[in-house]
């Protein structure tokens, strides 16, 4: 096999195909750009940020992806009881871990996730305004993009990783190894064909108005802090990187949810954590 | 997609503990990334630059960082008699990890294309020794690299590539006080 590896979507993007396939990752990493494009806080000209600029009603033309993105939002927003919430811009700029620029006062975006209407596949309205960031769930959309480039292109097995959150198709067992929230890789998974993503802010971590804060959030936008590593197994990598966020509050429910796409959380057999 | 195909996400996968894995990957040596980031560039030729101390103190007020070398590693890219890219490889070394990478830019300063070569990474305290980064300085440069051996495939930590991104800022500052009325 071999592997490539570009900065993007804030981290660095590994690509493996067989030797011979170097060329299809050309387009892979191409659809893993698009979705960089689209759906960055930083870029004021990205869907993102033309939807904190939209007022209350507006409607707002995005790309096709960040449509499909915000509508697997809102059906975990719905099925975690608001868990899963991409409205936490306000809270990340307010602690640090989001830029400021050209956002002004965050009171003006009180809004949730539930304010987020689709009206088709191209546009969407928001009741109140909010800030959206994307960067619990876009990193495994865009993983999926790429491995879907993949597949078209005839690949037969391949695996990409942005940043841990990663995904592999095809008929090879992979060897995946775990890195524990402290940094260091303490263990090993064998898989196939799925996705596998990881969170931790053990080392995340902000002080702000006298408390510290990392970049999770969890029921009443509390921030969450976690010693562990949370990691989940799922039939693709936007569901399993989107999943890690409510399994860091509530792994029961994220299991609940991940049984409908093929997945669950990692646990820690007792027996693997003492060796 | 049937359950069958599914069936090891049914059974849950068994974790087993390892002893720690410094991960360490060569993905490119210098002459593979200069025909992925330049495909239709026919000839690469060295081109040794010694940046004067007013280039460097140019190049840190564009660019924000200081440049620490003043023999910063460039390739012209030459078609048809003419310069049609510059390829620069450089390093940034972060808090636990040291990264080669190369960035191709064009004859009026844009970048083209990034492409990671080597990624080292260390929990002690090697990143900042020097001679641990000597062994692996001369590797990425000489093509002697064992390249395209399986890499590990890690899942955790976001790792930011913002040393990336800040280091090519500063190439683009060479190139231009350095690279740009070359043609």
């Amino acid at each position: 096999m071999i592997t490539r590896c570009r900065p993007l979507l804030g981290t660095f993007v590994e690509i493996t195909v067989p030797i011979g396939a170097g060329d299809a990752i050309e387009a892979a990493f191409d659809a893993i750009r698009h979705v960089h494009h689209h759906m960055s806080f930083h870029e004021p000209s990205s869907d993102l940020g033309l939807l904190r600029a939209a007022m209350p009603g507006d409607m707002v033309a995005v790309d096709r992806e960040t449509i499909a993105v915000l509508r697997m939002a809102i059906a975990f927003h719905q099925a975690t009881g608001g868990l899963f919430e991409v409205a936490v811009g306000r809270e990340l700029v307010r602690s640090g871990f989001l830029p400021r620029k050209d956002i002004g006062r965050l009171s003006r975006f009180p809004g949730d996730t539930a304010d987020i209407e689709i009206v088709d596949d191209r546009h969407v309205r928001c009741k109140r305004r909010l800030l959206i960031d994307l960067g619990g769930i876009a990193k495994g959309h865009a993983v999926d993009r790429a491995v879907e480039t993949l597949i078209a292109a005839g690949i037969d097995a391949g695996l990409v990783n942005a940043g841990g959150d990663l995904r592999m198709f095809g008929y090879r067992n992979w060897q995946i190894y775990l890195r524990e929230a402290g940094g260091a890789i303490d263990h090993m998974v064998v898989l196939q064909n799925c996705a596998i993503a990881s969170s931790a802010n053990l080392h995340n971590r902000r002080r702000h108005s006298g408390r510290t804060v990392g970049p999770h959030y969890g029921r009443a936008r509390e921030p969450v802090l976690t010693d562990q590593r949370i990691t989940v197994v799922a039939d693709s990598c936007l569901v399993a990187d989107a999943m890690t966020k409510v399994a860091m509050v509530d792994p029961e429910l994220a299991d609940n949810v991940l049984a409908a796409h093929r997945g669950h959380v990692l646990r820690q057999p007792a027996m693997a954590t003492a060796a | 997609m049937s359950n069958r195909e599914w069936g090891h996400l049914l059974a849950v996968p068994i974790l087993v503990g390892v002893a720690s894995v410094a991960s360490a990957t060569d993905y490119l040596s210098v002459a593979e990334a200069q025909r992925v980031l330049l495909p239709q560039v026919q000839t690469f030729v060295p081109f040794p630059i010694t940046l004067s101390s007013e280039q460097l103190g140019q190049i840190k007020r564009i660019a924000g960082v200081a440049q620490s070398t003043s023999q910063p590693k460039i390739w012209r890219g030459v078609s048809g008699g003419s310069t049609a890219g510059w390829v620069l490889v450089d390093e940034v070394i972060g808090k636990h990890e040291l990264i080669t990478y190369a960035a191709a830019i064009s004859p009026d300063g844009h970048v083209l294309g990034i492409e990671i070569l080597s990624y080292r990474e260390s929990h002690g305290g090697e990143i900042r020794n020097p001679r641990w980064r000597e062994r692996f300085r001369g590797k990425t440069v000489n093509d002697k690299l064992k390249l395209n051996q399986d890499i590990p495939n890690i899942s955790g930590a976001t790792l930011s590539c913002r040393n990336v991104t800040d280091g090519v800022k500063r190439l683009l500052a060479i190139h231009a006080v350095a690279l740009a009325r070359v043609g």
